[in-house]
């Protein structure tokens, strides 16, 4: 068993592909990762499912993966399954969370702003700018730097998690470029496509970490660390970017008020 | 005959003398870097406040939690303070301000055991922190009077 443990999740469900379904059953969104470099173990201790439910989930991987072999039921409160913990997160985590919040409004708009581009006779090119410059300035230089630049120096860097969050930014990157060289080129189809894209990746994204990361940064984090990174990130926010927060909700406001409220 | 205190915070509880096994090999260090602790004793100005991660504990903690010193006051800076008997708390919430503006702490954690009075620790540290024109991260940790396990734990701020 310890060497499925230390091996990569999407190997591990290419072999016993019944590991999937127990995997989905606790919600774990594993199966349709692209990067599935994540150990199994790693995958099982990082999600916020619960003590208990970890032992069971546990109990149910063995034996998919040695049906004939005798393995210890863990006792467990069968109501508790599938139940995962309240997410309490810490005063920077919480930063983060709610910055969330605003990147997701803006998510939220995208399948109407693509739509106009679709059905509208007249092209306004106006919401799709707003939209890249909302992702470019607030999620990406202002939110997606705090984590690049601070929080993610708290960890190794160089692990699986971590990594597949930074591909994730890097192929958001790509696809707001194409958004840019669509309009450009006057190519509307590929300005849909990449937007419905980027708002597709980063809802997947923004979840990850919501539900998966920042709980397990904030188990790893010391009081300390969490004092220095509320501090540095505060820092960011009264800084050079004193104001984003307020110039881009209102931003989001605006393509409310036109694509969500009519 | 007189009728038993119903408070929680002053109940008569006998725990029995049954012996608490743990791993207590060896002589443990104290992890207090500081005098004095007591809360009115303390002053912002002290250097080893600058910057530290403070622990403002209430007074019953300590002899509740086996492993206070091991597991809480190592690499913190602490005061302490009964929230149930002491005078003078606006001075508390005062000298929370000052250590959260003057001395610009790093964190502050609340220790309270889970007696309802205690709660009013928390609260002192949560109007310090709303007097303050800094901001910074609290937790509370709540410990239990049997036991001394921790019940919860939590950042508030």
């Amino acid at each position: 068993m310890q060497a499925y443990l230390n091996a990569p999740i999407k190997e591990v469900i290419s072999k016993f592909p019944k590991v999937a379904d127990i995997l989905n059953g606790y919600e774990i969104g594993c199966v349709p990762c692209s990067v599935g470099t994540c150990l199994l173990k790693d995958v099982v201790a990082i999600h916020n499912i619960g003590e208990e439910n970890k032992a069971q989930l546990m109990y149910e991987v063995e034996k998919a993966i040695y049906p004939d072999r005798e393995v210890k039921r863990p006792v467990i409160n069968k109501a508790a399954k599938a139940k995962p913990e309240i997410l309490r997160y810490s005063p920077p985590l919480r930063m983060l969370v709610n910055e969330h919040l605003l990147i997701k409004r803006l998510l939220n708009c995208v399948p109407a702003i693509v739509k106009a581009l679709k059905e509208d006779t007249v092209i306004d090119k106006e919401p799709v700018i707003g939209a890249v410059d909302f992702i470019r300035m607030y999620a990406d230089k202002f939110h997606h730097a705090k984590e690049e630049d601070i929080l993610f120096k708290y960890f190794d860097e160089k692990a699986d998690i971590i990594q597949a969050m930074l591909n994730d930014h890097v192929e958001g990157r790509s696809h707001v470029k194409e958004v840019l060289n669509g309009l450009k080129d006057n190519k509307i189809d590929a300005v849909s496509q990449h937007l419905s894209a980027y708002a597709e990746l980063l809802t997947g994204h923004i979840k990850k970490e919501d539900e998966i990361l920042y709980p397990w940064m904030d188990k790893n984090l010391t009081v300390k660390q969490v004092g220095e990174l509320f501090d540095k990130f505060n820092a960011v926010d009264n800084g050079l970017q004193r104001g984003v927060e307020e110039t881009y909700k209102g931003r989001i406001e605006d393509l409310e008020a036109k694509f969500i409220q009519k | 005959m007189s009728k038993e205190c119903e408070c929680p915070g002053a109940k008569m509880q006998d725990f029995g003398k049954e012996e608490v096994k743990g791993a207590e090999e060896g002589k443990r260090a104290s992890q207090l870097r500081q005098w004095p602790v007591q809360l009115h004793l303390v002053s912002p100005e002290a250097p080893y406040f600058q910057k530290a991660d403070v622990l403002l504990s209430a007074d019953c903690v300590a002899y509740s939690a086996g492993d206070f010193h091991k597991e809480y006051m190592k690499g913190k800076t602490i005061a302490i303070a009964c929230p149930k008997l002491d005078e003078g708390q606006e001075t508390y919430i005062e000298k929370i301000t000052s250590l959260i503006d003057d001395a610009k702490i790093n964190t502050l954690t609340v220790m309270t055991m889970e007696v309802p009075c205690c709660g009013v620790l928390v609260s002192i540290a949560q109007k310090g922190l709303q007097a303050a024109k800094r901001k910074i991260p609290v937790k509370s940790i709540v410990i239990g009077i049997r036991g001394g396990n921790v019940l919860s734990e939590e950042w508030i701020s």
